[in-house]
Formats: C-alpha cells, structure tokens, sequence
C-alpha cells in the first residue's frame, strides 16, 4: 500500500458518510413533503403488518380508491374545461394543502388532498410492503440474523390474529357462497393458492374424495360439521335448481359411546339448518335393512361379515360362502330378515327347499356339507347377537336426507368391523341401484360418505375398492382419522387413500405430519448472497441458486391451534381458521330429568338395561309429565292481559 | 313466511311504511322479491327464487295463496307480537315457521296429518322457566267443529317426532313428547270452539293456552261503495267476518 494511499482512505471515508447523510436528508425531505401520501403509506403498511396482510391487498385498496381520483380529476376538468388544470390539479391540491394546514385548517386541508393522496399513499405503502415481505423472504432484511424468522412468526400470530376477528364478526363467513362454494373460514395464509379473505371450496372437490386428519380436541368436529353441512346446503341448492341429484350424506361415527350420541344431535341441529328435512341416527333411532342387498351381493356381505382366514382355513371359507349361498338362492326367494335366514341354515330346511327335483346338484352340496351347516348356523346366529336389529329393520338409505351411523368401534371393534362393512356394501348398493326418480337425476343422489375415526374399522373395511370405483357411483368418499397411522393398517394402504383424495387433504394439528406435508410437494425458493440495495435494485455481487422448501412446513401443523387447519390441494395449501356453526337448540328434547345417583357402585350403574328378547319390543315405559311453568307472563306482554272470566 | 304485507313489513324493519315500501322496491330492483296488491289492506311482498336462494332458504317460491291471506297475516302478527315481547327475547326463542316444517316434510305430508302454524323453541339454557320446551303455535280465525279441534290437539300433544323424520318416529310411545305446550290465538269468533276443545282434552288441557289474536292480526275490511254497504249491514264483529272469508277451510289440515 502506498502512502499516497493510505492518506486518501479517511477522505474516502468521510466522503461516503457525507453521501449517506445526503441521501438520508433527501429521503426525509422527500418524505416530509410527500407528507399526505406518505402518512397514508405509512398507515397503510401498519395496518398490513398488524393484519398480516399480503402487499397484494393494498395494492387492491389502492384500485378501489381510484374512482374517488377519477371523479376528482373529472369534476375539476368540468369545472375548468382546461387540461392543463387537470394536470396541475394534484400539485396545485397539494399547495393548497400546505396553505390551509399552515392556516391550521387541518380538515379542510386533508380533504384537499385526500383524493391524489390516498390512492398514491396506499399503491407507496403496497410498494414499501412488498419490499419488507421480500427481503425478509430472502434473509436479506432485519438488522439481526434471526430476523427473518421472528419476522414469519410475528406475521403467523398477527394473520391468525386478523382471522379469528374475521371469523367473529356475524355474517362474515356464509355457509355457501353464490357460486356454489363452500366457506370454511378465514384464511390465516396461503401457499401456493390464491390468497383471499375467506376460505372456501369449489363444491366439485366435495364431490371427490378427501382425508381429514387431526387428533382429537383440534377441531376436528367442527370442520366436519362445518362441511357437511355446506354439502347439504349446496347440493340441495343445486337440486332445487336442477343441476343436480338430491343429496345424501352417510356418516360413520367408529367411535361410538356417549361422545358419538352427542355429535350426533349437533349433527342433526346444524344438517337441519342446513335444509336437510330429517337425519336419522342409527342404529338408536333408525334401522337398515340388510336383506334388501340384491341376493348375489348379500351373500358376499353375509360371507365377509365372518372373520375367516386364508391358507388352510380358505377350505372353511369355501364351504361357508356354499352354505349361504344355497340358503340365500333358495327357491323361494331371498331371505328377509335375520330371522329367516338363520331359520334357512340348517341342512333339513335346505334339504327341503331343493326338493323339488330340478336342484339335484344343490342336494348334493347340502349333503356333503351338512356337518359344517351347524358350526355355520352358531356363528352367524352369534354374530347377529353382537350386531344388534339395527341391520335388520325396514329403512333404506333413501328414507331420510342424512345417516348418521354410530358403531361401537372403541368398545367392540369386531362388531363396528362388521357394521362398517355391511354399511358401506348397502350404500355402494343404493348408490349403484337407486331407486327410480322423478326429474333429470332419476332417483340418482348424490353422496357424501364420510367415515370419522377411520382407523377403528380400517383392517376390514376396504375403503380405497370404494374409492376406485365410487365416482362411477357418485359417490365421494371423506375419510377423517386422528393421525397417519389411523388411516389404514399398511403404509401401502395409506398413500392409497391420501393419494386418491382429489377433493384436497385437511390437516389439523398431529404429531407427525410429514407423510401427509410430503404429499403439497415442494416449491421453488431462490436462496441468493446478492444484497438488496433497495426496492427492486439487487447488487450485482453474489450468486443465487434455486432451493426446494415443502410446501407445507410440518413444525407449523405441530403449532397449529385448536380450529386452525391447513387445506392441502394440488400442491398448494391454504392455512384456515375455521368457523364454528350455531346449531339451534335442541328441538325434541323435553325438560331433562337429572339422572338419580345409583345406590349400588358406579359401574353397575353404567351398565345399559337389559335388552329385550329377539324379536320382542321392549314395553312402553310413561313419560312423567309434570305440571308446565307458567308462561302467563310471556304471553301477558306478546298478546295482552286476557280478562279474567 | 309465504309473504307479509307492507304495514308488517315495517314493523319487522322497524321502519315507516314509506321506508318499507322503498325496501321493498330496491328487493324488486334487484329480483329478489316480488310484491302486488293481493287484497284489502296494502301491497303483499313475497321472496322470489333468487331471493330465497340469496336468503338460504330452501323453499319453493310461490306468491300467497290468496284464500290464505287472512291466515297467512294472523300469524305473522302473532309472530311479530311474540318477538317483541322481551320475555322472549330474553329466553332466546325460536320461531319455525310452518313453510319451514312443511319444506322438511318434502311434500310427504300425510292426509290427515295437522302441521302446526309455526313451532317455537326454547334454548336449554335459557334463563326462563320453560327453557328447552318445544311450543306449536295455532292462530284460529274461523271455529272448526269442537271434536275435529280436539283431535288436532291431541294429535300435536302426542307427537315424538320432528316434522320429516321416519314414519315410525312419528308417535313412539314412551318417548317425551315433541311439544309441551299448544298456544291457541284465537278471534272471537272461534274463541268458544277452541275452549270447548281443550275442556274435552281432560289432564292434557294444562298443556293448551289460549289468547286473542294480537291487534293487527285481522286483514283490512275491504273498500268501495260494496263492501261500505255491507259493512253498514254486518253486526259489530264484522271486521273478522272479512278475514273469516279469506282463510283456510275447517277441513284444510295444510
């Protein structure tokens, strides 16, 4: 280094910090003299920080005040008829503004200049934010290294924050929209779809199939709910327009229990709001007729109903799906309830029915078979014990606008296996037989089944052979579980179904989302070392190179909130605050009596009453009515005192 | 509601009816409502498709039925003089109108079957001595025989199941009935018949209330020289004989 040299450097130094001082008093004063636009700016980017707004949503207040500059500039080019005054109209505005802010007529002065200033001041602000938002994306932002995450968690809270108050307000986020969309909620953030202030799906993806997954307690309940009922709504809407089938939604509640009961009822109050006229909830209120399957695919419902093995014990498996046959082919018909067809499993009775000499080969059959006819009879006579009526009574899916189904899958999974089974082969039955219609549909609904706590009745139910050959069917198919692992009993299993969900993937808050946040795919981040000198102005040193983030960042889905949920579709996903509904209050139910304390211990006490033999109806017990309250005085202020006789 | 006529559609916007009619018209501008002058009295506004479509509700649209008029009037001033009631606000009741029972029914309303004129329900938890009670509401204008009123009593105080629900949930013994009490709100003229009925009801008539329509409840009496003259010629209770008229038939169970 040269002496020469080193002498200049300090010079270089103060030359640059004198630049600097410069370009700072220039920005001030430039700040300072803009001061209307630069105040809206500033206000603007508060409020988008404060909301976590994206700078797009400025940039839209912006065009939606530009009519006021439009009818501003319009009335002074009337007003002068001069087009040089239209355009010295802002800076002669902005003059006039200094003048009667300087008078200390403020008002006067802000109504000026409002009109240039706010368009101009909110277009700035988006400019300024989209900036911050940039730089910070990038790491180049913020005077600390973290800043940049402290930044993106900030943004969460406050955009979580700003759904929650969208949510609150009353009206703001319909059931349905207009064009046939269903509202789920606010949208906290979006990756990858377009970003909007509520949250809503196209009700085609209804129509295809989803998965719902999220531990218990995440608001699980309430989003199902929530589409369910704009399911409903939608599709009766559709209906009643004739663009569509009427709807019928079917849910398996595996659970079962007390807890299963009570959503039932929200289910029934909020489907009732929604336009279904009944729900029906089996097997309490409700029951299914399994005997009205077709006869060839009863017998293969009757056939799975049984647990039997492969292997050795395929030879069992071959003389049980005989026997049924030959007692469900019989010559005089199907048989029609549970009754009759454990009545038809025994080998006299079918040796009987193909007596007529035209059966020679069934006789034979039932002969060789006649020892296993017994062991065959005592296991389905077993079953149906465990099973209960409720496949046995006389309705059909068609009866009634909503099914909700409760099986006893945490207390008897074999029994809730079973019930699964039979179900979904009587609604893929109804689906691919509907009964003939009146209008375009011809009888044909269109079916919502969702299947909640799939994971009790997934080794037997083989939902994704339903969910191949459910569109033809007109089916759609909504599968909710706790976690991944509840989804089926094969990781094979489980990318079936996640992969088979058209419709999109919900995902609320689970210990291990990966598999699923795997599913958004990626998206292209550019990780650069170039800085940014200012908006949109990048120094030339440096390099860039393409990085691939997921789409769905699993460490957010562990953080999210009860009633938070991120809707993963065509790998893009969209976090949600979801929005509760009110059901009205209960309509049947009379004044509860508060349940007595039992004298003996308490599990007796949770033991049901013993139920009634087979075939025989349990006694109507009367109902206490005790004497009403007196609603004289709500009547009195409605109606009027009435005279006294 | 099937339709409301201009002076309690003010009342519901609580608005002059000259506001009311302004309302009504921006409804027409933008075809979701369609309004005429059905009968005496002022303009009747119904919703139209798109306006039920926009409101959510999943009715057929269809302008009043003109022999229903009287009816259709008698009950929407009993429901605007039960809302205004602060007893009611209070408990946070519902009102469910008959088109509401009617629509879940879809169509598969028995013969014989008696759908209330409206229900209304009381939230469990509301902080009145009837919370979680189910009410149907009956506005009587003209007196049916006295045992066809009871049988109609009867048969809303026996029934278990929701308007639509299965057919073997309609009347299930055992279960607590579906409305705990029947508020009767009657003109004079059908007053005695009603009371009659519920005296043949026994026990159950602790459940049946009765009280006089609310006041402008009754359909306007018709103008022009006509209707004048006969007015000149009815007895003093006439005005209720103009809306008698116009109502549904002793028989009509819709």
């Amino acid at each position: 280094m040269t002496r020469r040299a080193a002498g200049r450097r300090p010079g270089l130094a103060v030359g640059r910090a004198a630049f600097l001082a410069a370009r700072i008093l220039a920005a001030a004063a430039l700040v300072v003299a803009a001061a209307p636009a630069s105040l809206v700016a500033g206000l603007g980017v508060a409020v988008a920080w404060r909301a976590g707004w994206p700078p797009g949503r400025l940039y839209r207040a912006a065009l939606c005040s530009l009519p006021m500059l439009v009818v501003w500039l319009a009335a002074t080019a009337a007003a002068t008829r001069s087009a040089s005054q239209v355009a010295e109209a802002p800076y002669l505005a902005w003059l006039a503004m200094w003048h009667r802010g300087a008078a200390g007529s403020y008002p006067a002065a802000a109504a000026v200049i409002a009109p240039a200033a706010i368009p101009a001041g909110l277009a700035a602000g988006g400019v300024c934010w989209a900036y911050r938002v940039r730089s910070m994306a990038t790491g180049s932002g913020g005077l600390a290294p973290d800043s940049a995450a402290a930044f993106d968690r900030r943004q969460w809270r406050n955009q979580a924050r700003s759904a929650q108050a969208r949510i609150a307000a009353p009206g703001a986020v319909p059931l349905t929209t207009r064009n046939d969309d269903l509202a789920a909620g606010a949208v906290i953030r979006a990756v990858g779809h377009p970003a909007r202030r509520i949250a809503s799906i196209p009700y085609a993806r209804m129509r295809s199939h989803q998965v719902v997954i999220g531990t218990s307690g995440t608001g699980k309940t309430t989003l199902l709910l929530r589409l369910w009922a704009g399911f409903m709504a939608t599709a009766l809407r559709r209906n009643a327009a004739g663009r569509g089938g009427p709807p019928l939604l079917v849910v398996l509640d595996c659970k079962g229990g007390a807890d299963a009961r009570r959503i039932a009822d929200r289910v029934r109050r909020v489907l009732r709001v929604a336009g279904a006229r009944s729900t029906a909830i089996w097997p309490d209120e409700a029951g299914l007729s399994l005997w009205a399957l077709p006869p060839a695919q009863l017998i293969t419902t009757l056939v799975d109903l049984i647990e039997h093995g492969t292997g050795s014990a395929a030879y069992y498996a071959d003389v049980l799906e005989a026997v049924v046959g030959l007692a469900v082919e019989a010559p005089g018909g199907p048989p029609g309830s549970t009754a009759d067809f454990l009545a038809r499993l025994d080998s006299g009775w079918l040796t009987i029915a193909y007596a007529s000499g035209h059966h020679d080969a069934e006789l034979a059959l039932v002969r060789s078979a006649a020892r296993q006819i017994g062991d065959i009879a005592l296991r389905f006579r077993t079953l149906f014990r465990r099973l209960g009526g409720g496949l046995d009574g006389p309705g059909r899916f068609g009866d009634s606008d909503a099914w909700y189904c409760i099986l006893e899958g945490t207390a008897e999974i074999s029994v809730a296996e079973a019930q699964a089974r039979a179900l979904v082969d009587l609604l893929a039955s109804y689906a691919a037989y509907p009964p003939p219609g009146p209008g375009p549909s011809g009888g044909r609904r269109e079916i919502l089944l969702a299947v909640d706590e799939f994971s009790a009745v997934s080794r037997r139910l083989p939902v994704w052979q339903l969910y191949e050959r459910a569109r033809s069917l007109g089916l759609a198919v909504q599968i909710s579980a706790q976690s991944w692992a509840g989804l089926a009993a094969g990781e094979d299993e489980r990318y079936r179904i996640a992969a088979s969900a058209n419709g999109g993937v919900w995902l609320l808050r689970t210990p291990r989302p990966e598999p699923v946040a795997a599913l958004a795919g990626t998206r292209q981040v550019t990780e650069t070392t170039r800085r940014l000198l200012r908006a949109g102005v990048w120094a030339h040193q440096g390099t860039s190179r393409m990085r691939l983030d997921p789409v769905v960042d699993p460490a957010l889905i562990r953080a999210l909130d009860v009633g938070q949920a991120a809707y993963i579709y065509r790998g893009g996903v969209t976090y949600v605050q979801v929005k509760r509904l009110v059901a009205p209050p209960a309509a049947l139910q009379a004044r509860r009596v508060a349940p007595t304390r039992p004298a003996a211990g308490h599990m007796e006490a949770r033991q049901p009453p013993p139920a009634p033999p087979a075939g025989q109806q349990p006694p109507p017990r009367p109902h206490p009515q005790p004497a009403p309250p007196d609603v004289g005085p709500l009547l009195d202020e409605a109606f009027g005192a009435e005279p006294s006789s | 509601m099937y339709g409301v006529q201009l002076d309690h559609l003010a009342a519901a916007l609580g608005v002059s009816e000259a506001r009311a009619r302004a309302v009504a018209a921006g409804w027409r501008a933008r075809r979701h409502a369609e309004s005429a002058r059905l009968g005496p009295g002022g303009s009747w506004t119904w919703l139209t498709r798109a306006g039920l479509a926009a409101a959510g509700l999943p009715y057929a649209p269809a302008p009043p039925a003109l022999a229903r008029l009287a009816h259709i009037r008698a009950v929407t001033a009993v429901r605007l003089a039960l809302e205004a009631a602060p007893r009611y606000a209070a408990g946070g009741g519902y009102w469910r109108s008959e088109r509401r029972l009617r629509s879940r029914m879809g169509g598969r309303v028995g013969l014989r079957e008696h759908v209330p004129d409206a229900e209304v329900h009381w939230p469990d938890d509301a902080p009145v001595a009837w919370a979680g009670e189910c009410w149907a509401i009956e506005a009587e204008l003209t007196p049916k025989t006295a045992s066809r009123t009871t049988a109609i009593m009867r048969e809303l105080l026996t029934r278990t199941g929701d308007y639509g629900c299965l057919a073997a949930e309609v009347r299930v013994p055992g279960r607590p009935p579906r409305h705990a009490r029947v508020i009767y709100l009657c003109a004079p003229a059908a007053r005695a018949t009603v009371a009659r009925a519920r005296a043949a009801l026994g026990s159950a008539a602790a459940r049946i209330e009765i009280r006089s329509l609310p006041p402008g409840a009754a359909m306007a009496a018709p103008s022009g020289p006509r209707a004048k003259r006969a007015r000149r010629q009815a007895p003093p209770s006439a005005s209720w004989r103009g809306a008698e008229s116009q109502q549904k038939p002793a028989g009509d169970t819709r």
